[in-house]
C-alpha cells in the first residue's frame, strides 16, 4: 500500500499535472457557480480537448473540475439563493439565510471546511476501498459483468427525477444506439446503412457534448437575461472554516451519509445533499434552527456533496459501471485513452490509478485554497449578460466535438442530440440514462455473449449462478418496489 | 400562448417523441434480422425491450392525457412557455445555423457571425461591446486552436472551393 502512495504521489507531483488540476479547479469553480452550467457540461466540453493528453493530466483535469464545481456550486447557494449545482440546492436553505444576516462569509468558510474535511475522507474511502472491490471483480464472470450493466442501468432510470418507464426507456435507447457499428463478435456491419462514419459506432463524445452542453445552451437562451445580481460578502471566511470543526458529529454522519450515497450507482450528489441535510435536521438537538442560518445546515449538505463525488469513482474504476454523469464523462475519458476501465486497469496501470487518487487529494486542498481566494472574483460571473455567453459557450462547444476527431460529422451528431435531448429532458426522460446505456452497451453485449459461449449457449447461466441470480432479482426488485411501494400507501390510505 | 395551446403542443411534443422511440427500436428490431445469429441476437433482446418499455410510456401517457390535467402537464417556470417565437427560434436553431455555416465556410468565419447574430436576435442592444466580444472570442480560439491544440481550424466547403478556385492553396 504504501509503495502505491509513493507511487501514486511521485506521478502527481509533476508540473504539469499540478497545472492541469489548478486549471481544472478553476474551470470547476467558475462553472460550479453558474446555475444549469455544472461539472459535468463542462467536462463535457473539455473532453475532446484532453484527447492529446496523457492518461494522467486528462483524469486529474476532469476531476478537478468536478471537485471545483462542487466547491463552486455552493457560492450562488449561499449568496444568492440559487444553487450552482443541483448538488448544492440544500446548502441554500441555511446559506442563504446566514448570507441575509451578514454572514456570507462566514456561510462560505463553513461550506469550504465541510468540503475540504469530506473530500478527503471521501478520496481515501477511494483509495482503500477500491482495491478490494478490484480484486473481487476479477473473481467475476461475464454472466456477473451482464448482470452488473443491467443493474446499473436499472438504478440509474429508478433513481433518475420523473417517470422509471421512461428512464428504462432511455436505458434501451443508449444499449440499442451502442450497437450500431462494426458487431464486436463476428465483425458484422449493423445499422450502418453504408456509413463509413457509423462503421466505428456512435462516437461517445458528441453525444455528450450534444446532451449535456447543447441541451444546456437552448435553456440559457430561452431563459435570457442575467444568472442573477452580485451578492454582498461580509464577515470572516476564517471563523467559518474553523466553525466546521466544532460540528464534528455533523461533519461525520453527513460525510458517511455522501460517501456511502456514492457508491451506490444512480444515486448522486444531489441526491446525497438533501439526505445529508435532513438527516442531520432530524438528529439535531435544535432542528428548529435549520432554515434559519444553522452552521448544520451547511455543513450537512456540503460534506454529502463533497465524500459522494470520490465514492461514486469506485464502481466506475472498479467495475466499468458509471453510476452517474461525472463518472461516465471519467470512464469516457479512460476509453479515449485507449485504456479499458475494469479490476485489470489496477494491475496494469497503478501508476495512473494511484496518481490519480493522490491527485484528487491534492485537488481537493487546492481547491479549498483556490475557493478560499478566489469567492469575490467567482460571484462576478453572475452578472454577465446570457446573450454574450451563449454564442461564447455555443462556439468552444461545437468546436469542441469537432477537435474530437477533426471530423464535421461529430458537429453534425452533437447539435442532433442536443435538440433532441433538449425535447427529451423537456419530457421528463432522464438524460443520464441513455448516456449511461451508451456507454455500458458494448460491456453489456461483450459480457453477454462471453457467458453464453462459456455456457455453451445455456441461457440459465445467468439465473443459475447465485451472484447473477441476485443481481437480477435486486433489478427486478428495484423496478417493482415503487409500484408495490404506491400500491401498499394506497392500501393503508383506505383502511384509515 | 394560451393555456390550451401549450397543453395541445406539449401532448403533440410527447407524442412525436414516443412515435420517434417506436419508430427507432421497430427500426433496430427489423434491420436486425438479415444479421447473422449472433450478432442479431443481442440488437432484437434490446429492440424488443425498447419496444415494450415504449408502449409502457405511451400507455401512461394516454392515461395522464385522458385524465386532462393541464396543470400536470404545463409547468409555470418553463422558459420556453415565457418566451416569445423569436426566442424560441433563436435557442433551437442556433446550433443548426452555426453548424451549416460551420460546415460551409469554416470556423472563424461561423463564429464571428454567431457571436454578431444570436445576442443580436436575443435583444442585445450594446453594439460596440458585442463587436469587442465577438472579435476577442474569435480571435482567441483562432490563435489556441491551431497553435496550443493543434487543431487545424477548417475553412468550410465554400471556403475551401474558394481557395481552390483562386488557386490560393499552395501546392
Amino acid at each position: 500500500m504504501l509503495d502505491h502512495l509513493i507511487l501514486g504521489l511521485t506521478a502527481a507531483l509533476h508540473l504539469k499535472q499540478f497545472l492541469f488540476m489548478i486549471a481544472g479547479t478553476v474551470i470547476g469553480l467558475w462553472v460550479g457557480v453558474l446555475p444549469g452550467l455544472g461539472g459535468p457540461v463542462a467536462m463535457a466540453i473539455l473532453i475532446p480537448f484532453t484527447f492529446s493528453m496523457d492518461p494522467l493530466s486528462a483524469l486529474l483535469m476532469l476531476a478537478s473540475i468536478s471537485v471545483g464545481a462542487a466547491f463552486g456550486g455552493s457560492i450562488t447557494s449561499i449568496l444568492l439563493n440559487i444553487p450552482g449545482e443541483a448538488s448544492s440546492a440544500a446548502t441554500a436553505y441555511d446559506g442563504y439565510p446566514m448570507a441575509q444576516q451578514g454572514k456570507a462569509k462566514v456561510a462560505m468558510g463553513l461550506s469550504a471546511g465541510a468540503s475540504l474535511a469530506a473530500a478527503i475522507v471521501g478520496v481515501m474511502i477511494l483509495m482503500f476501498a477500491s482495491g478490494p472491490v478490484a480484486k473481487a471483480a476479477l473473481a467475476f464472470s461475464p454472466a456477473e459483468y451482464f448482470a452488473l450493466a443491467i443493474l446499473g442501468l436499472t438504478v440509474v432510470s429508478v433513481a433518475a427525477l420523473g417517470s422509471t418507464v421512461k428512464g428504462l426507456a432511455m436505458g434501451a435507447l443508449g444499449l440499442a444506439m451502442s450497437l450500431i457499428g462494426i458487431d464486436s463478435i463476428l465483425g458484422a456491419e449493423r445499422y450502418t446503412f453504408g456509413f463509413v462514419y457509423l462503421l466505428d459506432g456512435i462516437s461517445f463524445v458528441p453525444v455528450m457534448v450534444g446532451l449535456f452542453a447543447i441541451t444546456e445552451l437552448i435553456s440559457m437562451i430561452l431563459e435570457g437575461g442575467t444568472i442573477a445580481k452580485a451578492g454582498k460578502l461580509e464577515g470572516s471566511l476564517w471563523d467559518g472554516f474553523r466553525d466546521t470543526f466544532r460540528y464534528p458529529f455533523t461533519l461525520i454522519q453527513s460525510t458517511a451519509v455522501g460517501a456511502f450515497l456514492g457508491m451506490i450507482p444512480g444515486i448522486g450528489a444531489t441526491a446525497a445533499n438533501f439526505l445529508a441535510y435532513s438527516v442531520a435536521q432530524r438528529s439535531s438537538k435544535h432542528p428548529e434552527r435549520f432554515g434559519k442560518g444553522a452552521p448544520e445546515g451547511i455543513i450537512a449538505p456540503e460534506a454529502s456533496n463533497n465524500s459522494c463525488i470520490p465514492t461514486s469513482l469506485i464502481p466506475a474504476l472498479t467495475l466499468g459501471i458509471p453510476g452517474g454523469a461525472t463518472s461516465a464523462i471519467l470512464l469516457v475519458a479512460v476509453t479515449l485513452q485507449g485504456l479499458r476501465p475494469g479490476p485489470m486497469l489496477f494491475t496494469s496501470n497503478p501508476e495512473l490509478i494511484w496518481g490519480f487518487f493522490m491527485g484528487l487529494l491534492i485537488g481537493a486542498v487546492m481547491a479549498t485554497i483556490l475557493y478560499l481566494i478566489m469567492i469575490p472574483w467567482f460571484a462576478l460571473i453572475t452578472i454577465v449578460r446570457i446573450e454574450l455567453m451563449a454564442p461564447m459557450l455555443l462556439i468552444v462547444t461545437l468546436f469542441g466535438a469537432y477537435a474530437n476527431e477533426r471530423n464535421m460529422m461529430d458537429v453534425f451528431v452533437a447539435i442532433f442530440f442536443g435538440l433532441f435531448g433538449y425535447f427529451l429532458r423537456r419530457h421528463g426522460y432522464p438524460l443520464i440514462s441513455l448516456v449511461i446505456g451508451l456507454i455500458l452497451g458494448k460491456l453489456a453485449e461483450g459480457s453477454f455473449h462471453q457467458a453464453l459461449m462459456i455456457s455453451d449457449h445455456d441461457y440459465s447461466v445467468f439465473f443459475l449462478r447465485p451472484l447473477s441470480a441476485s443481481i437480477f432479482a435486486l433489478c427486478l426488485v428495484l423496478v417493482l418496489w415503487p409500484g408495490v411501494k404506491k400500491r401498499l400507501g394506497h392500501g393503508g390510505a383506505e383502511v384509515t | 400562448m394560451s393555456i390550451d395551446a401549450r397543453v395541445r403542443a406539449y401532448w403533440r411534443e410527447e407524442f412525436s417523441l414516443i412515435a420517434l422511440l417506436l419508430l427507432f427500436f421497430i427500426a433496430i428490431v427489423a434491420f436486425g434480422y438479415s444479421l447473422p445469429f449472433d450478432a442479431r441476437l443481442f440488437p432484437l433482446i434490446i429492440g424488443c425491450a425498447g419496444i415494450v418499455l415504449t408502449l409502457a410510456v405511451a400507455l401512461d401517457q394516454v392515461r395522464r392525457h385522458r385524465a386532462g390535467n393541464a396543470e400536470v402537464v404545463v409547468d409555470g417556470n418553463d422558459p420556453a412557455a415565457r418566451a416569445g417565437w423569436p426566442r424560441y427560434a433563436t435557442a433551437l436553431l442556433s446550433a443548426p445555423a452555426f453548424g451549416l455555416l460551420f460546415w460551409l465556410f469554416g470556423f472563424i468565419i461561423a463564429s464571428f457571425v454567431a457571436m454578431l447574430l444570436i445576442p443580436t436576435l436575443m435583444g442585445y442592444a450594446n453594439r460596440r461591446r458585442l463587436l469587442v466580444t465577438a472579435v476577442i472570442t474569435v480571435a482567441v480560439l483562432a490563435i489556441i486552436a491551431p497553435y496550443l491544440l493543434n487543431v487545424e481550424l477548417p475553412q468550410g466547403v465554400v471556403g475551401d472551393w474558394l481557395i481552390d478556385k483562386l488557386a490560393l492553396r499552395a501546392g
